[in-house]
């Protein structure tokens, strides 16, 4: 047990380091006027900028900026934001938005578990009816239309006939977070009710079913105290990755409604070319999903004790 | 019907005989019109619904070019003119018009040929350039460490990041977007075929083959492929869904097409300041890409299930 967890770390470890390298040299590739403000870039003379270039070690063989790179982030230096927020350190910058992105993204996880589990749950007992067909209506829509699509109807609905604010705002936090956690919550639901269904419907196959059936177990008893209770073990594996995946928040929705989240930061930094920021983020996420991805495993374990974690070995 | 009592007290040789060789009679046994495409064709139009979503795009992609030939205005010639901007529909402007008073009805028809062109063109490329690699990693032992490499390198950094490089280096343009959006979908059809490879690589009949001197591309194309068809036509057909919703996003944050090529996506993404006011400017784009996402979603599923020969005869 130990030694997989640690064997899959270092694995993970590598693949990290590697996403992150192949990220830092690409960066390097973009034109140099990049890491200048327009401002600079207007009043600067070749030789200014030769000199900033130089002062910020960027004109060094990429080999030896590679090598200062690995240095700094073992001592866990990601170094400060140029352009978002000159000056201030990397973490700070994430820190800000993380806690917006963490708050409506956690509401929105516990928004489409509960509804998802029951929307799963009602079409799974009703398979076949009415329910079903309405659920099987829902995912098929949410998971087919484009979300920009999505976001609008929910926008144009939500503001013209329930009076939402539109746009989100730190004034009027309660208020204004409504629209977006729909937003979020809504394709989440989706997969959730189709995958509990799914599950479900796969549980009520089996022989033990036909057993509970022939014992005379009311249907209710047989659907909450054996086929939702084994359903419910697959599910549970998604459940860390998709509540830590909230934290970097959705890219779309959040500059759709403006949210300050970690959505738009990433493609801010880029366009703008914050080297540093772009690659904390980078292996931020990394991270993010293959601590995730970890978690689910054992909780899986915890919840289902037959279900041991080094038979599964492999890499993902 | 033969009743015991006439079998009794005769022997074998009265009872079993050759019969004569007769072509018309092998030929009536031994021919099957059972037709793999045929059956699928079948068991799809069995779908009702799917059939239903399959005409109904058909005629979406036919009034397309109709609509652009009727339309009082050329997209090509169209000129801002704030005179009669945010006109609602009426018989000049059959869409009404945008916030720059151009006719709304050209854009969106014009901007709807584009999106189905380039959700076609990049699930196909996915679909060919995932299959031939997915093939080649699943089947080839040697290869599997580098592509899973690969696979997890592409997996674990954002595609945005990928997308806001290319825009920013090599610029944005109806090519361009195809190319890396191709680049950058290709590796989970190809992680599909990979996995299906690995359940029939090393079945007896493969290992007979591979000891008879097969050669490699007739094991692949013969032996395995068939197998896939059903998963890579699904993995295909939802992959036009996902590439129109990602092009809309990246239209949205500004990283799609240029403004010379709209697709519904860039209409949609141009209107955001505006559909609050003026629905109609919505309304029209999206209800059109709806419809062709959720075409192909369910023709995609209805045609992977009459794909499968287990659904067959």
């Amino acid at each position: 047990m130990l030694k997989y967890t640690v064997k899959r770390l270092l694995q993970s470890l590598i693949t990290i380091l590697i996403a992150v390298t192949v990220v830092f040299l690409l960066m390097r590739m973009l034109p140099t006027d990049y890491y200048f403000t327009e401002d600079q870039l207007m009043k600067f003379t070749p030789e200014q900028k030769q000199a900033a270039l130089e002062a910020a070690g960027l004109l060094d063989p990429m080999g030896k900026q590679l090598v200062r790179f690995y240095g700094q982030l073992l001592h866990l230096d990601f170094g400060t934001s140029r352009r978002i927020q000159s000056g201030l350190s990397v973490v700070r910058v994430i820190g800000d938005r993380m806690g917006v992105s963490l708050r409506l993204g956690a509401i929105a996880f516990c928004i489409s578990w509960f509804c998802g589990i029951i929307i799963g749950v009602a079409q799974a007992a009703f398979k076949g009816k009415f329910i079903d067909w309405l659920g099987t209506v829902y995912t098929v829509l949410v998971n087919a239309v484009p979300a920009l699509v999505m976001y609008s109807l929910v926008l144009v609905i939500g503001s013209n006939v329930f009076g939402m604010p539109t746009l989100y705002s730190t004034r009027n936090v309660g208020p204004s977070s409504v629209l977006p956690v729909i937003c979020l919550s809504m394709a989440s639901t989706a997969s959730y009710a189709l995958w509990m269904r799914r599950y479900m419907v796969d549980e009520l196959t089996r022989d033990y079913i036909k057993l509970a059936k022939v014992k005379g177990l009311s249907y209710s008893q047989i659907m909450f105290r054996h086929v939702l209770r084994n359903a419910l073990v697959p599910m549970v594996q998604f459940m860390p990755q998709s509540l830590l995946l909230t934290i970097s928040g959705s890219l779309l929705m959040e500059r759709f409604f403006s949210v300050p989240g970690m959505g738009p930061l990433l493609t801010d930094a880029i366009q703008r070319y914050d080297t540093s920021v772009v690659q904390t983020l980078v292996m931020f996420y990394a991270a993010l999903s293959i601590v995730g991805i970890f978690l689910g495993d054992l909780l899986m374990m915890v919840v289902d004790p037959r279900i041991t974690i080094a038979e599964k070995g492999g890499n993902r | 019907m033969a009743k015991a009592s006439d079998f009794a007290g005769k022997k074998d040789d009265e009872l079993f005989y050759v019969v004569e060789y007769s072509p018309e009679e092998a030929e009536r046994i031994g021919y099957s019109n059972y037709s793999y495409w045929g059956s699928v064709l079948r068991n799809f139009l069995k779908n009702k619904i799917a059939v239903f979503f399959l005409i109904l795009f058909l005629i979406l992609v036919v009034f397309s070019f109709i609509a652009l030939a009727i339309g009082k205005y050329d997209y090509a010639t169209l000129v801002p003119d704030t005179a009669p901007a945010f006109t609602t529909p009426n018989s000049e402007f059959w869409f009404g018009t945008d916030n720059l008073g151009r006719d709304y009805w050209c854009q969106v028809w014009y901007a709807t040929q584009i999106s189905i062109r380039l959700a076609l063109i990049v699930a196909v490329g996915e679909c060919v350039v995932g299959v031939i690699f997915g093939l080649i990693w699943g089947y080839v032992r040697k290869l599997d460490r580098l592509f899973t490499e690969i696979y997890n390198l592409l997996d674990s950094v954002p595609y945005i990041i990928y997308m806001t490089l290319i825009a920013l280096m090599v610029g944005q343009s109806f090519t361009i977007m195809a190319v890396s959006m191709i680049f950058i979908g290709w590796f989970q059809t190809a992680r599909r075929v990979r996995n299906m490879v690995f359940m029939y690589r090393d079945r007896e009949y493969n290992l007979a083959s591979r000891c008879l001197g097969t050669p490699l591309w007739r094991v692949l194309t013969k032996n395995i492929l068939p197998y896939l068809v059903s998963v890579i036509i699904l993995q295909t057909a939802l992959n036009i869904p996902y590439t129109i919703n990602m092009e809309s996003t990246l239209s949205y944050l500004g990283l799609g097409l240029g403004i010379e090529t709209p697709s519904l996506g860039l209409l949609l993404a141009k209107v955001r300041t505006f559909f609050l006011d003026y629905p109609y400017l919505l309304i029209f784009p999206a209800s059109i890409v709806s419809i062709i996402s959720v075409s192909f979603y369910i023709m995609g599923n209805a045609f992977s299930d009459a794909a499968d020969p287990r659904n067959h005869v």
